[in-house]
Formats: structure tokens, sequence, C-alpha cells
């Protein structure tokens, strides 16, 4: 099995309070900002490695797990941690963050593909920055392929994938047929929600994602990194979402101590308006 | 070197990431509770393939030595060795949270395993090496005695006589073990008495195993600090032992030598603690400073505490460089000399300590609750200036150097 897996560079979500907005909103200043990798990109990963192992011998890969960025050329740090884990090989496809947006990174996902030929293509349901939550969706759209969004399990069978997807009150289970898409949400990770059909139904993983074992990050080094250009994949590299303004959350404001049970239920009906 | 490299800062996000979620939620129960510490430093030693890639590194040496062109018999040998970093970075990691799991870490895969590497035959190392190197077994090493402490060899009362079988009875009381009340494997160091007055005895290794009769040891010792790493008392009586026992099997083995390559060895790690600690405390620091408001301002608008953080911050550059230059001079197989060691542990020790007495004081009462970290990190910096040879001992050990130039 190949899986393609897109992984996205975005600032330390634990330091969301350093992000600062010029007075006049053009941009986000992302200067002094510390990267991680989108954690539900991480957990695609993670979904890639259990559906390519036995659970038991996380060391042997049986089929191939591609990892895809588009960023600058300080990305390749994430995509070499990714090769870290345990996935073979990396492409990095050039560009800046303001040159892109949802539309432009389906498309350059799409022309990887084409290339590629994987059997899935999993990523996260969002990335954590912009919160757009549509990569996904518009790349099983421009392929024509079956997709799953907010996987929280996984089984693999003979020609395709069982995704349980988390849906008010409930789970939704959907059968879909390979070639496909899949994003995961958070309880991916979990110790039982991922089964490849090399992996024994009593095995239980760790919570979470893996940590690379030493011997694996020096190996990664070896491991390819392919870069292309985005006018290598895509025709028209203009943006279709243009940001207009940014500004920042408003500042929380300091509470106040009531009375009484009367006043409360006047502040709630006349301040708040939610009674 | 004057940065970490790419792999370096990826190899210590990993161990970040490994502390955090592991040790540092369980804080509370490693340092004012009595779980030892084994387990979760098992867990991150199986994690990270630590154990194995020791192993195999132990095993190619083994197989050098075998063929009689073993060079050196620490590290991978001659022409250097690249996994200087990766041994400097979990002592780093592991020090911003917990100084005390290094220190019983350290004395188990580093102190121990090496005294045996150093001189043991090659059956002896092959014994008791390879579990020592996975955690598999926790490993002691003793020197240390109620009377003998700086003065390590002169005034050493543990003793073995020869039982006239070829084999050994060894006598005497250790204290401070690191790792002492649940050690399997313990190097256990005293004088050879054939009769002769104690200044002219030889001094000779010998490896116990933990349960041996004859052998009893105390429990934790209550301590000012490093409460993660258990230390304790071994009382040997008459403890029986036979030849394979004795290190390299021979009793003319220059264990006194053996003993301070062991020193040298425990003095290059106090940078790296000291490291950690230092970059805990300053992070900590700076973050209060921001957020802690009196006056009517962040504290860290006042002179007298941006002094603080700016000498926190030369503290860490410099200790940093310390850190640099040891992974470079291992990378290059050059080694540090004993007053250039002790040099190196003097300064990243007394570093350390001011920067984490300083970093209480920054926190003001919140710095004396054991809620804020920084609590625990000034009672465990103040073992740096302790063991491994006191800073006193460091002084005198850089002066002679420099008086017999
Ligand atoms: C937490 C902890 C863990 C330890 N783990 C181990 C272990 O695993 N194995 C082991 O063998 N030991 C261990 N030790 C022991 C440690 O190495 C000794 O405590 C240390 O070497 C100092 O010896 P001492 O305590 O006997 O102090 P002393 O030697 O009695 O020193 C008392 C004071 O006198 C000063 N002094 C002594 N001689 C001189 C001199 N010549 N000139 C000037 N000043 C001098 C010292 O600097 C010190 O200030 C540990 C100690 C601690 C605290």
């Amino acid at each position: 099995m190949k899986i393609l897996v897109a992984l996205k560079r975005v600032a330390d979500p634990d330091n969301a309070n350093k992000v600062k907005i010029p007075a006049d909103g053009s941009t986000i200043d992302t200067a002094g900002l510390e990267f991680k990798p989108n954690p539900f990109d991480e957990y695609a990963l993670e979904t890639a490695l259990r559906l390519t192992e036995d659970g038991t011998k996380p060391k042997v890969r049986d089929g191939e797990v591609i990892v895809v960025t588009f960023g600058p050329a300080d990305t390749e740090s994430t995509l070499r941690a990714a090769l870290a884990t345990g996935a073979d090989r990396a492409i990095r496809v050039d560009a800046n963050d303001d040159q892109l947006d949802g539309l432009l990174v389906a498309k350059g996902l799409k022309t990887l593909v084409a290339e590629e030929k994987p059997d899935i293509v999993l990523m996260g349901k969002q990335a954590v920055d912009g919160d757009t939550n549509q990569v996904g969706q518009a790349l099983a759209e421009l392929l024509d392929w079956p997709m799953a969004t907010f996987a929280a399990t996984i089984e693999e069978q003979e020609d395709g994938l069982v995704v349980g997807r988390e849906v008010d009150g409930g789970v939704l289970e959907l059968s879909i047929k390979y070639p496909a898409v899949v994003t995961v949400d958070l309880r991916i990770v979990s110790p039982s929600s991922v089964y490849s059909t090399k992996t024994d139904r009593s095995f239980k993983y760790n919570e979470g994602v893996r940590f690379s074992p030493l011997p694996a990050i020096m190996q990664a080094r070896r491991k390819p990194l392919d870069t292309k250009s985005l006018a290598d994949l895509v025709d028209d590299t203009g943006l279709k979402i243009n940001y207009l303004r940014f500004e920042a959350p408003p500042a929380r404001l300091a509470g106040v101590k009531v009375a009484d049970a009367a006043e409360l239920v006047d502040k709630l009906k006349n301040e708040a308006k939610v009674l | 070197m004057i940065t970490w490299s790419e792999e370096q800062r990826q190899i210590r996000s990993m161990f970040r990431k490994f502390v955090e979620s592991e040790i540092a939620p369980r804080r509370e129960e490693f340092e004012f509770g009595d779980t030892p510490p084994y387990d979760v430093l098992r867990k991150m030693i199986t994690t990270f393939g630590i154990g194995e890639m020791a192993k195999a590194q132990f095993f190619a040496r083994l197989e050098r030595e075998r063929s009689g062109n073993d060079s050196t018999r620490e590290g991978s040998g001659k022409g250097g060795d690249t996994m200087a970093a990766m041994r400097l970075l979990p002592i780093i990691e592991l020090s911003r949270y917990s100084p005390g799991m290094i220190t019983a870490l350290g004395v188990s895969m580093g102190l121990t395993a090496n005294a045996i590497i150093r001189h043991g035959t090659i059956a002896q190392q092959e014994k008791y090496v390879p579990e020592l190197l996975t955690l598999e077994k926790i490993g002691a090493w003793a020197i240390t005695e109620p009377d003998s402490g700086s003065d390590a060899f002169g005034s050493m009362k543990a003793t073995a006589k020869p039982d006239g079988e070829g084999g050994y009875i060894l006598n005497g009381n250790k204290t401070f073990i690191t790792n002492g009340p649940y050690a399997d494997t313990i190097v256990f160091i005293c004088k050879l008495d054939e009769g002769n007055p104690p200044e002219q005895r030889k001094v000779l290794s010998f490896v116990v195993d933990g349960e041996t009769p004859g052998l009893t040891r105390s429990k934790p010792l209550r301590k000012m600090g490093l409460h993660a790493s258990p230390t304790g008392e071994l009382f040997l009586e008459d403890v029986r032992v036979g030849k394979d026992r004795l290190l390299g099997e021979t009793e003319d083995i220059p264990a006194r030598s053996s003993a301070k390559q062991t020193f040298t060895a425990e003095r290059t790690a106090v940078a790296a603690m000291a490291f950690g600690i230092i970059e805990r405390c300053l992070e900590l620091c700076t973050a209060y400073a921001k957020d802690r408001v009196q006056f009517g301002r962040p504290i860290g608008e006042f002179q007298l505490v941006q002094l603080k953080l700016a000498k926190m911050e030369v503290a860490r550059m410099n200790v940093q460089n310390l850190v640099f230059r040891q992974i470079e001079m291992t990378e290059m197989g050059v080694t540090m000399d004993i007053a250039e060691a002790s040099a190196c542990k003097l300064y990243s020790a007394q570093a350390a300590m001011e920067v984490a007495l300083e970093a209480v004081q920054l926190f003001g009462g919140n710095g004396y609750m054991a809620e804020f970290q920084v609590e625990q990190l000034c009672r465990d910096a103040k073992v740096l200036q302790i063991y491994g040879g006191t800073d006193e001992i460091q002084v005198s050990q850089i002066a002679r150097t420099l008086l017999a130039r």
C-alpha cells in the first residue's frame, strides 16, 4: 500500500499569544514564532504508519509512506522529523505561506497524486493556524475520489477502508474503496483506533504519536527528500482566496460580581442577550 | 561547534516531548514520593533505542578487543565519536525537570558500566555490561565511605582479604551510594589487605550482586534534593566472592587511575546537567517576569529583576559553550585532561547554583513554594557542587596542575 501524507508546519499553537498583528491589519507577523508540525497532520502520519505495518514490528514498513509539505526551505526540518518517525521519503513544494491558499494546495496535491499514484491520501482534518478545513475535501473533489473526513477509526480491508467518523450523536461508519482521501481527527491516535490487516486486533498502540528512536533520526538524513516548485505542479498559481484584514480576538474583559440572582438574570438578558 | 545542528535540535525536541509527557506530569510523585525512577527511565531507553545503540557499540568494541586491536575502551575508540551530542542531549533534557533521574541513569548506564568496561575481562564485560546498558539491571559504583569522601583512597577502610582458595572476603561500609538501595550490580572499591599497612595497599574493584549473602543495604536516605535518585548505604560483612568477581581478574590493575577516570567522566556530565537546570530556570523566570505584576507593572520592568535575567543568560551562554566544547572534543577524539574537566565542573556547578538561587528570589514567595519548580531545581543544583568531587577539590586539582607547569 502506498500512502501520501500531506503535512503542514504551523506556528506553535502553545504560543498563540505571541502572534502579532500590525495596526493596519494587513498581515500576521510570524517573526519570532516557533514552528511545529500541525498536530492533526502528525496524527495523519501516525495513521499512515499504523496502516503500513504490523504494530509489533514498527521498524518494518510494508508499503510506502511519502510525506509532502508546501513551504519554504526551513520546512525541511519538519519533513526530516517525519522521515525519522518512519516515512520513506519526502517531497517539499517550494512556496511561502503567503503564496498559498487551500485550493492551490489541493491542486498541487492533485498533480502529485497523478505522479505518485497512492492508494490513500491522508491528512489532518484542518491546520490549526488558519483552521480553514478545506484541502482534503477540495482534493477529493478535484480527483473525483471517495473521501472520509474527521476519521476517528480506520480499519484496513482487502480493497478499501472502513472509516469511523465522529458525528453528532455517534460514530458513522463508511466503507470506502481505494483510492481515497481521508482526513483525520484527534481520536485516530488512540490505542486501538487504526488497524492494518497485518496487525493483530489484540495489539494496543501507545496513546498519541510515536517517538523516533535515535538511530532512525540519524538514518533520516539519508532518506530521499525531493524539492519541486509550485509552478511545476499548478498552471495558475494565482490565489483565489484574498485575505482582506486580520484582527486579534478581543481581549477578555475582567469579570464582575453580581449581588443576587435577579441581577444575574438581568445581565444575561440585557447585556449578554442569551436569555 | 557554535550552535546545535538541525539533527541535534530534533533529538532535543524528541526528548523534551518525552520528558514533558512522561516525567513532568509525575514530578510530584518522583520528587516528593518514593517512586523509584527506573521504570520511566527504562521506558525512555527503549523508546529511543538508546540501550540497543549502546549495546551495539559495546559489542563492536568488544569484537575489536577480542581481535586484539582495541585502542581505547571508552566511546567508539580512535578517530573520534560522533555520538557525543546524543549522550549529552538526554542529560540536558532530563535535568530541566529532574536532575535526580539523570543521576540515577548516569550512574547505572555510565559510571558503573564504564568501570567494568575499562578494567573487566572480556568475560566480565559480556556478563555484566549489556544489561546495564539497557537498564534491565541497575548499577551502582561505590567508593565513598562514612570516613572517606574527598580523600577517597587515603582513608578508605573497605578491604578484600584473600580467602586462601583463590577468592576473597569483602568487608566495609559505603555511603551516599546512588542506586545503592536498588542496585543489581555493584562495583565495590576496596583495598587488598595482605597484612601490610593501609597506605601501601593496592586498590581493587569487585562486582557484587545486589542479593549477596553478607550484603545489607539501607533504605533511600532522606536528602535536601535530588529526590528522584535513590541514595543509600551498603554494608558488607564477610561477603565471599570468587576471583571472577575481581575486575580484570588480577590484583595488578591500576584501579586508582580507573577511579580517577570515572571522576573525569562524572565531571564532564555536570556541565550538561548545569546547562539543563540553567536553561529551565531562565525560561521559567522570563515568563514569570513578564507575567507577575507589582506596583502596576510587570516585574520584568524593574532593573534589579532585569539584572537577574541578564546574568542568567550570561551563565546559560557560557555553560552552553562548555557543552559545545565537550561535544567537539569528543567528536575529534581528544580527551579532556582532568584539570580542564575540573574547571568545567567547578564553573558549571557554581553557575547552576547561582542561577537557581536567583530564580527562587525572582519568584518571591512563589519561588519558595514547591509548586513552582525553581524550588526543586535550586535544591537539586546544590549537589553539583558536592558529588563527583566537591568544588574545593576541583579548585585544588586546577591549582595543582597550574603550579606544576
Ligand atoms: C546525592 C549524592 C550522590 C552520591 N553518589 C555517590 C555514588 O554513587 N558513589 C560514591 O562513591 N559516592 C557518591 N557520593 C559521594 C560524594 O562523591 C562525596 O559526598 C563527595 O566526594 C564529598 O565527600 P564527603 O561527603 O565525604 O565530604 P568531605 O570529603 O568530608 O568534605 C567536607 C568538606 O571539606 C572540604 N574538603 C575536603 N578535603 C579538602 C581539601 N583537601 N581541601 C579543601 N577542602 C577540602 C570539602 O570540599 C567539603 O566542603 C554521592 C554524594 C551525594 C551527595
